[in-house]
């Protein structure tokens, strides 16, 4: 059992760093030369993800590549915090002020953390179905000559994209609701004669009420930098780790669907400017934030960077199918315009079918090691309280 | 076939071996005996030899007009249905049927003008998107058909026949041990569900009767490439009629945070519930999906599996995630059973995972849950040790009233009396669990006879608890400050745990051996209590000089005194005490009353001359009816039998 083995190897190093601890006084120093490499870390990652260009479709921000380094430095910066947190130090410092509190709330955190990547997981089967709606439409409107027939068989399954894309942007918990519409619309037999009424989904929802935005909101809860003495000691990346954990899952909501996500942009984390590893967070986030603003305007959210040019694509080809059917017909130059459009669209749809299942695969990496490192401490945490009777 | 479509003849030979060509397929094709696939290409070709005919004709003008009569032909059969508010396969074989043979025609003229449509012909271009068009409307239709026929005829079914194991009692640990009670041992038998019930469990999902009909509709769209509507229709009804089973099953969506705030009661009901579930997702629910994607979807390569994949992710991740969630939770000592039984349902559904998901895409899908199995066993081995911790751990302050069996025994053995059922898995996970310890070199040796379940894992596992509690019951008995008390309270409660091993399947893993041993360690409680007890009062009775006649009145008087009184205190005390085991309590006193009364009768038949003073408070048969008081638990105070 890895568990076990591990807590075995971890308390011989433990027993080991005491001696030394006791013996030599320089140990501290390594501790503040660790402390100071993971924030130097921190803020080359996260300094990196903020100079993406934009223009770079590969690279864009909230693009899906953009998402998957995100989530890569994620998991880099969470090994190295748990290196410094369980390695290099006497244990029973987290049973002792100020870690004693900050060590449970971190782990509060995580757990909130789990319930976020299982939303976003979610989101992206949705995300996954706007992708094949969109092949629909590209395969339609692949067909040359075009006709009359592919153009209204490109403007079914646009409907069908766009009308999903905005359902699940609203209120994702009925986002089911949205893939069926599109199947039921004519016949003059209202729908509810074909099928049973309580046809909202259960699966797609975390849980009856549950609110990515409250969850990632409650995340924030007494997160604040540590102060005065223990600016210096382990609450330092404590405090870092939460924020990184905190702006990763709120990214992610931001750009995925996900159930109800009302508020997300309220929610602002207390990051000190003047830290440097926290600049590059705090101008991810503004920038972020932005985006957010300028979509809500048009009344639709969901940030990812493949979604956002999927819905621009559809609304430009959508007007292509409407004019189509209103003319019979149309000039060559506009079949060119659109063909290059559904070319564009063709690349979206290649660029989530190579990244959706890699980045729904590192999520569940990211849930895996959120869950591990919180049983780690667990275990430390009992480990500590067995070993040092509570006399003092 | 591309042979035809390049070379176009233009020649009136040509024409001619074409017309002939043509006569020969056509009579083929009214052979009947064809088989599908023959009578495919036949038909094929007819189309592909009409085309060339006609485009030879279109030079001279005529052969367009035959195509667009069939065109017009297949437009009426298909918009006749644009206008009718019933479905079409609801109004009959033969109309369905007819319609398929309209789409079919008409994809036949699309491909067939496409074939030809490097001609710039503005009438043939005219025709393909007239063509193109009544396709779309036919593709749209079929599609509702689809999902018409998917809810009309989808079925439901009850899991009656999947066996739950989830009437079984909870034991739960708690300090007070308020709950803890013998139950009957019949329980024990409630678990005979059988892991090879795979195969039988496969039902229809929807009803056999129009699976040839979904699997035309499924031909003809994947034939005019219309397979992705079709798959995305087909996907979003199987997943809705899932996604209710699953409800229907009783299984809310939970979040991590909730299943780790949930108390005992209510996580155990869902933890049996999961057990259950998935037992019928997997094995009935998604293998019956499973035959259904392939009935309908065969022969298309990977569409069937990448159909199932996506009917049955969201379901399945959710599955996985109650998984994740009580497997990261505290791990309690009464979280242990249920999360074996947990372990063991999904040991046994791993092939079945392994099968289902067998595709590249479903390897994801397999991976999760053979991870979520290391995770619940790791789980269940962290509640196995929290169970021997609260054994060890538990503490008193004050003594057990009376000295009977301690709770903490009753929901030790109670508890273990379950585990010879999970030998198997607990075997298997306990194997690595402290290596060395479990070296038969410490172990005392139990003989040839020993059977091999005695040197199991699980079998030194389970010694090693009851040793632990045993040293818990030492350190209780401490408490006492009767020494006598003492070993009432170890003989008690070793006797129980004899006969809590003695009489289940316990037996066989504790071995014989160890059951000696302990027998023999309660009888000797039981020795040790009569002569703490007895061995004073029994003193007062002693003859001092063997032989003489009779010893001084005074003496006896005082002797008699001293009797009575010490008498009176044990009776007074020990009938508060109590020996639950009646048959422990008969022997107990048969064997103090051989050794009281036999002392008191001789005491008094030596000295028959005083028999009759009054010091002489109690009769032989007083004291003995007295002794039969002891061990009641209820305290009582001696009279005089005078």
């Amino acid at each position: 059992m890895p568990a076990t083995d591990y807590q075995a190897s971890f308390l011989g190093r433990i027993s080991i760093r005491r001696n030394q601890v006791i013996a030599m006084d320089g140990n501290h120093e390594q501790e503040l030369q660790d402390l100071e490499l993971f924030s130097k870390h921190v803020s080359e990652r996260f300094a990196e993800l903020l100079s993406s260009p934009d223009d770079v479709p590969f690279d864009a921000l909230l693009s899906i590549s953009w998402l998957r380094k995100l989530l890569d430095f994620f998991l880099c910066c969470e090994a190295e915090f748990k290196g410094i947190l369980m390695m290099g130090n006497d244990p029973s410092q987290i049973s002792k002020p100020p870690l004693d509190r900050l060590i449970p709330e971190f782990l509060d955190r995580s757990v909130k953390a789990l319930d976020v990547c299982n939303a976003v997981t979610t989101g992206l089967e949705s995300v996954r179905h706007y992708q094949k709606l969109a092949e629909i439409v590209v395969s339609a409107l692949e067909q040359k000559p075009i006709g009359d027939g592919q153009s209204r068989r490109a403007k079914k399954a646009l409907t069908s994209l766009m009308s999903a894309m905005n359902v699940d942007d609203k209120e994702c918990s009925a986002a089911k609701a949205t893939e069926r519409s599109w199947s039921f619309s004519r016949r003059g037999v209202s729908s509810k004669d074909r099928v049973p009424e309580h046809f909202r989904s259960v699966s797609n929802q975390v849980a009856k009420n549950w609110s990515a935005a409250k969850q990632i909101q409650a995340m924030t809860n007494n997160l604040v930098p540590p102060r005065g003495a223990d600016g210096s000691g382990l609450a330092s990346p404590v405090y870092t780790m939460s924020v990184i954990m905190v702006f990763v899952m709120w990214a992610l909501v931001a750009a995925i669907p996900c159930q109800e996500r009302n508020g997300l942009l309220a929610i602002h984390f207390p990051a000190p400017k003047q830290v440097n590893w926290a600049q590059s967070i705090i101008g991810l986030h503004e920038k972020i934030g932005e985006e957010w603003k300028k979509k809500e305007k048009k009344g639709t959210a969901g940030l990812l960077d493949e979604m956002q040019k999927m819905e621009k694509l559809g609304n430009i080809l959508m007007d292509f199918t409407d004019s189509f059917q209103f003319h019979g017909d149309i000039t060559d130059q506009k079949a060119e315009e659109a063909a290059a459009h559904a070319a564009e669209l063709a690349e979206t749809c290649q660029r989530m079918e190579e990244g959706l299942l890699p980045l729904q695969m590192q999520i569940r990496e990211v849930f895996h090691r959120i869950v591990k490192t919180r049983t780690e401490l667990l275990n430390a945490l009992d480990q500590v309280g067995k070993s040092s009777p509570p006399l003092l | 076939m591309d042979g035809c479509q390049s070379g176009v003849p233009t020649y009136e030979g040509d024409l001619h071996v074409v017309a002939a060509a043509h006569h020969i397929v056509k009579a083929l094709g009214a052979t009947k005996n064809l088989s599908d696939d023959l009578r495919k290409i036949l038909i094929d070709l007819d189309s592909h030899l009409s085309m060339i005919t006609s485009n030879i004709d279109s030079k001279g003008g005529r052969g367009l007009v035959d195509v667009e009569e069939r065109l017009d032909q297949a437009e009426r059969k298909i918009m006749r249905w644009e206008t009718d508010p019933m479905m079409i396969w609801d109004s009959g074989p033969k109309e369905a049927s007819d319609y398929l043979e309209a789409v079919d025609e008409t994809g036949k003229l699309v491909d067939g003008l496409r074939g030809l449509s490097v001609h710039e012909n503005r009438k043939q271009k005219e025709i393909l998107h007239r063509a193109m068009n009544i396709l779309q409307m036919a593709m749209s239709r079929l599609e509702e058909e689809l999902i018409h026929i998917l809810v009309r005829h989808g079925q439901q079914f009850e899991p009656k026949h999947m066996y739950s194991r989830s009437i079984r009692k909870d034991i739960v640990y708690d300090e007070s041990f308020v709950s803890v009670e013998d139950e009957p041992t019949k329980e024990t038998s409630s678990r005979n569900y059988s892991n090879d019930e795979s195969g039988e469990c496969i039902v229809d999902l929807v009803h056999a009767d129009v699976i040839p009909d979904i699997k035309s509709i499924a031909k003809v769209m994947f034939t005019s490439n219309y397979g992705p509507e079709f798959c995305e229709a087909f996907i979003s009804v199987q997943k809705e009629a899932l996604e209710r089973y699953f409800s229907f099953l009783g299984t809310k969506n939970l979040s991590i945070e909730d299943v780790l705030k949930m108390a005992w009661t209510c996580l155990s009901s869902k933890m049996n519930k999961w057990t259950w579930s998935m037992k019928i997702i997997i094995r009935v629910y998604l293998a019956s999906e499973k035959q259904l994607c392939d009935q309908v979807l065969g022969g298309l390569g990977s569409v069937s599996s990448y159909c199932f994949l996506e009917i049955s992710k969201a379901t399945i991740l959710c599955l996985l995630n109650f998984g994740e969630a009580v497997a990261m939770g505290p791990h309690r000592p009464e979280k242990l059973l249920r999360l074996l039984d947990m372990y063991e349902t999904l040991a046994c559904l791993l092939r079945d995972i392994d099968t289902l998901f067998s595709e590249e895409a479903g390897s994801f899908v397999q991976l999760q849950f053979h991870e979520l199995l290391e995770r619940l066993g790791e789980s269940a081995i962290a509640a196995f040790e929290a169970f021997r911790v609260a054994i060890s751990s538990n503490g008193s302050l004050c003594p057990f009233a009376g000295g009977g069996v301690h709770p903490l025994n009753k929901y030790v053995m109670n508890y273990i009396r379950m585990f010879p059922e999970y030998c198997n898995t607990l075997n298997l996970l306990l194997k690595n669990q402290h290596p060395g310890v479990a070296d038969r070199v410490t172990e005392p040796d139990y003989g040839p006879d020993a059977s091999l379940l005695t040197y199991c894992p699980m079998a030194y596992h389970l010694r090693s608890i009851t040793s632990c509690l045993e040293s818990n019951l030492h350190k209780k008995s401490q408490l006492y400050k009767d020494e006598a008390l003492q070993h009432i309270f170890l003989m008690n409660n070793i006797h129980y745990l004899v006969q809590k091993v003695k009489g289940s399947e316990l037996r066989l893993f504790f071995g014989d051996e160890w059951i000696r041993k302990h027998n023999a360690m309660f009888q000797q409680h039981a020795m040790n209590y009569e002569r703490a007890t007895w061995s004073s009062v029994v003193s007062f009775l002693k003859d001092d000089n063997p032989g003489s006649s009779s010893m001084s009145k005074s003496i006896f008087r005082e002797r008699c005194k001293g009797f009575s009184v010490a008498f009176e205190e044990v009776y007074k005390t020990q009938t508060s005490w109590s020996i639950p085991d009646p048959q422990l309590r008969e022997d107990l006193r048969i064997s103090t009353s051989l050794k009281v009364v036999l002392a008191y009768r001789n005491f008094l038949g030596r000295n028959l001359a005083y028999t009759d003073d009054k010091c002489v408070k109690h009769t032989v048969e007083h004291v003995e009816n007295s002794l039969l008081d002891l061990f009641g638990g209820l305290s009582r105070s001696l009279r005089n039998s005078r």
